[in-house]
């Protein structure tokens, strides 16, 4: 028996070497059953330390578009919005018809820096006003009556992951409590799961033998639960003991404010400085879901969403790693044009996104939603999420969008 | 997915469990899947008892949660806060607001411990787990109801209609202030209905997506409008209530929100969505095949919609105890955290800093699921940060408690207990002692038979022996047992039942 304390490999090259007895562990990830999907490979290139990387910034629960990238000089926003339209003193202006919410100054000093974009009134058609089937639309890039058992981003990983990934970094990292549908992928990939907010280190004295626990093939085998969590476990101990040491050790100057949104963006950044080939970030902040008094909460999350995201664009350039990171953000829908009675807003359909980094094309992109809709009516979308996708796929990831999205969309001008 | 699925034809699948099949095994699931763990004691009583005389003694009557001092301290206190939220310069009603909001995440800190002190025993933990599952489909949260007081009388409605019908309960939920709040009831009006609650009430609560339209969505929540709640009661205003007809599922009428219930229920979708509901809660997260579930729902229509004796006949059931089920559900934290505490022989401990910290970062803080759709479940509940969690969790339950580390108020907690000759928080050390003299093969054997009873005899058993003997010699027998026993405790297969 060799010395316990060498039992537990800290890379997974490591561990497959040292896992050959056998125990051929070669898959970590939450899968669909192949039978389910067809995945046509775009043969995009495999992570490398040097490749570009893509932050998505999930806002949950249906950010309110038209109070976020505010129409102030359009009669119809004030038609609409009798008590939450914003007085035009308190905004910050983009040019002579829109501005930004008073909580996204630091995101307005970003766009006047040519780091921040804007894509205008993005959705799909026949929308679902569903957390949940909208979330997953999103997520999993399908049109509004189809339902597809993999994620966006997890057929890019099945396009530009294949076999072990450079030095066992997972494909995808996530800084959110569930492992996001977007990282559903056909075929199976490290991806990889981190507590919102900073990380506390821990220790624990028995990690070798719950080691050659997860490795032993005894008990329920036969269930796929079982064969889960013992893939889930030998992926979780093997990245948790370097990305602790990551984090731990992570010297910023970057002012990070102290919200856990913030403190996720923070270890993201040390884990792209430490080169970690991960080329996938998925960040979540959640309270959008406005229904009641909305103008002091939703200001307060934008606060807290342009802050974090300023922070960790400074902190990247101080590192001169900015050039290879793009942020995006994403929501399952906006909200209705008309207010609702209760101060809040309902569930609605297209809203902006915002893409932030130093090598876009900055500005505004796609049209403004019109605003000359009756009361209760809703937006109709002018550009489709799947073509900011297929920008991103294209133009920033290196992968040809049309394997990933099933159809080509004609790229936007934001990279 | 890979299991076997069940090939039971619609009927057999609802007759009891045949008495030749009963045995340990099935008792031990039985226990497992009701409850949060197969304690040696309740498993002799249901194993000599048989699935029927001890489902229904589990589901006699639901047992009752008294109000817990900070509960009630703030429904006291409720109008006097609301006042000072009201009144003064902003800044003091900032203050007051803050005020407020602290005094009811307390007195939720004090319902959860309470709660779970009443579920860890295991003669009520089949009754709670219920009360867990009816809360997980009627979800409201305390983030955004921001009232415990509302909260603990919601939970208090569920506990009074848990074993009634559905359309009872249903119609109390819609009264309940907690709801009113959390799916925005409270603003509804005549000119401008919210339709939050009467979507959640077809899509989440009571049918499902793709048995209702977005007009049926928009006509129910006509029917809705007036609902208010005043200073934690239910208020039906009769001038913010909209009189005209309405056309919902086909039927037209000038239909008060009870009408609507009574409608929804005539829907089959009524009788099949919660059966689907406690399949995926207490059974497995693929669906049951739709003709057992149809056959079900049927016949629960057909009783009234009762939701004891629909607990009945699924506990008794032959597919309930189909081979396929056994063995390969993941635990929700809630339940980890249950069975620990009922397998290690603890006590809940009257620390919510921990114990509700430990919880939220296992992905499952009580009283606050993410959204409205409850918590999602099965595989959702572990990736690494949540693994990490639940190892943490046993690491503290299976070392001394480090008094020194507690702020006042929980050395308070921690001495009242005490007292009350309460000392059992965490797993305690003599019986390590008693462990580890035993030799190194039978110590293994022992604690692999008690805590995962599946891997006995296996080659897991035997690196357990390896592991213990290793310490052996550096006279550490006792810290290496408690090593082992966390080992096993944070196993893949401790965290299935």
């Amino acid at each position: 028996m060799k010395n316990p304390a060498h039992l537990l490999p800290s890379t997974r090259r490591e561990f497959l070497q040292y896992g050959a007895r056998g125990i051929g562990l070669l898959a970590f990830s939450r899968f669909a059953p192949g039978f389910l999907v067809e995945s046509a490979h775009a043969q995009a290139p495999a992570p490398e330390k040097d490749r570009s990387i893509l932050v998505l910034v999930q806002l949950a629960g249906g950010n309110d578009g038209l109070n976020t990238v505010v129409p102030y000089a359009d009669p119809n926003y004030r038609r609409l919005r009798p008590t939450l339209g914003l007085p035009e003193k308190d905004l910050l202006k983009l040019n002579d018809s829109l501005a930004l919410n008073a909580g996204c100054a630091a995101m307005h000093g970003l766009f006047q820096d040519g780091k921040l974009g804007i894509v205008q009134n993005v959705g799909y058609p026949n929308p679902n006003r569903s957390h949940f089937r909208s979330t997953e639309i999103w997520e999993t890039g399908s049109d509004s009556n189809e339902f597809l058992p993999t994620g966006w981003l997890g057929r890019f990983f099945d396009n530009a992951c294949p076999g072990t990934p450079q030095g066992g970094d997972p494909c995808g990292v996530n800084i959110s409590n569930e492992v996001p549908q977007s990282f559903l992928s056909a075929h199976q990939h490290p991806t990889f799961s981190l507590a919102a907010g900073r990380n506390r280190r821990q220790q624990s004295e028995n990690l070798a033998l719950l080691e050659q626990m997860v490795q032993s093939p005894a008990g329920h085998d036969d269930h796929d639960n079982t064969g889960y969590l013992r893939h889930t476990m030998m992926d979780a101990l093997v990245t948790e003991k370097k990305f602790q040491k990551v984090l731990a050790n992570y010297q910023t100057k970057a002012a990070y404010p102290g919200t856990p949104f913030a403190g996720s963006l923070r270890n993201v950044a040390a884990l792209i400085a430490a080169g970690t080939a991960t080329r996938v970030y998925y960040v979540s902040l959640g309270g959008f879901d406005t229904h009641n008094n909305q103008l002091n909460t939703h200001a307060n999350l934008l606060k807290t969403l342009a802050e974090g995201l300023a922070a960790f664009q400074s902190d990247l350039e101080a590192k001169k790693l900015d050039s290879q990171v793009l942020t995006m953000t994403f929501s399952e829908f906006g909200r209705r044009p008309s207010e609702n009675e209760s101060r809040g807003t309902d569930h609605g359909t297209a809203a902006p996104l915002f893409v932030m980094g130093s090598r876009l094309k900055p500005g505004l992109h796609g049209t403004a939603p019109k605003l000359d809709v009756a009361h209760n009516q809703d937006l109709t979308y002018s550009t489709d999420f799947r073509a900011v996708y297929s920008t991103v796929l294209d133009q920033w990831l290196g992968c040809k969008s049309g394997a990933i999205l099933g159809q080509n969309y004609q790229p936007l001008g934001f990279i | 997915m890979g299991q076997p699925a069940n090939t039971l034809n619609p009927t057999e699948a609802w007759q009891p469990l045949p008495a030749t099949e009963w045995n340990e095994a099935a008792a031990r699931h039985l226990l497992q899947r009701i409850g949060f763990s197969a304690t040696p004691t309740e498993l002799a009583r249901v194993l000599a008892d048989g699935p029927a005389k001890s489902v229904e003694r589990y589901f006699a009557r639901m047992p009752a949660l008294p109000k817990p001092r900070q509960i009630a301290d703030l429904e006291t206190d409720g109008p006097e806060l609301y006042r000072n939220m009201a009144g003064g310069s902003p800044e003091a009603r900032r203050m007051a607001q803050q005020a407020a909001r602290e005094r009811s995440r307390e007195a939720l800190f004090d319902l959860t411990i309470k709660w779970l002190q009443l579920a860890s025993r295991p003669e009520n933990s089949p009754a709670e787990k219920w009360l867990l599952f009816l809360s997980d489909v009627w979800v409201v949260g305390a983030d955004k109801v921001k009232n415990s007081a509302l909260i603990y009388q919601h939970q208090d409605y569920i506990r009074k209609f848990a074993l009634g019908t559905a359309p009872n309960l249903a119609k109390l939920m819609s009264r309940s202030p907690a709801m009113i709040v959390y799916l925005d009831l409270q603003q509804s009006k005549p000119e401008a209905p919210n339709e939050n609650f009467a979507r959640e009430l077809f899509e989440l609560f009571t049918l499902g997506e793709g048995h209702y339209t977005e007009n049926d969505i928009k006509q129910a929540a006509r029917a809705f409008t007036g609902y208010r709640q005043r200073q934690g009661e239910f208020a039906f205003v009769q001038r913010q209530h909209d009189n005209g007809r309405k056309t919902v599922f086909g039927q037209s009428g000038n239909f008060t929100g009870d009408d609507v219930i009574n409608l929804v229920f005539k829907q089959k979708a009524a009788g099949t969505f919660l059966p689907r509901q406690m399949v995926s809660f207490y059974l497995s997260e693929a669906p049951l095949p739709a003709e057992q579930t149809d056959a079900l729902g049927a016949w629960w229509a057909g009783e009234g919609y009762d939701l004891r004796k629909l607990a009945v006949k699924f506990f008794t059931s032959r597919v309930f105890f189909a081979p396929a089920y056994r063995d390969g559900y993941i635990k929700s934290p809630i339940q980890f955290y249950l069975g620990l505490v009922q397998d290690l022989g603890l006590s809940v401990a009257p620390l919510p800093r921990q114990l509700i910290g430990s919880l939220r970062s296992m992905g499952q803080m009580p009283f606050d699921p993410p959204n409205v759709r409850g918590w999602v479940g099965g595989r959702s509940w572990i990736n690494s940060a949540t693994l990490s969690a639940r190892r943490q969790l046993i690491q503290a339950l299976l070392s001394p408690l480090n008094e020194d580390a507690l702020n006042g108020d929980e050395q308070i907690e921690i001495a009242a207990a005490y007292a009350d000759g309460i000392s059992n928080f965490t797993l305690d050390q003599a019986r390590l002692a008693e462990w580890a003299k035993l030799p190194p093969a039978d110590r293994a054997r022992e604690l692999v038979k008690r805590y995962v009873p599946d891997l006995a005899g296996t080659e897991l058993e035997r690196q357990v022996s390896t592991f213990l003997e290793r310490s052996a010699q550096h006279s550490q027998a006792a810290a290496a047992t408690r090593a082992a026993l966390a080992t096993l405790l944070e196993s893949p297969n401790y965290q299935l039942c």
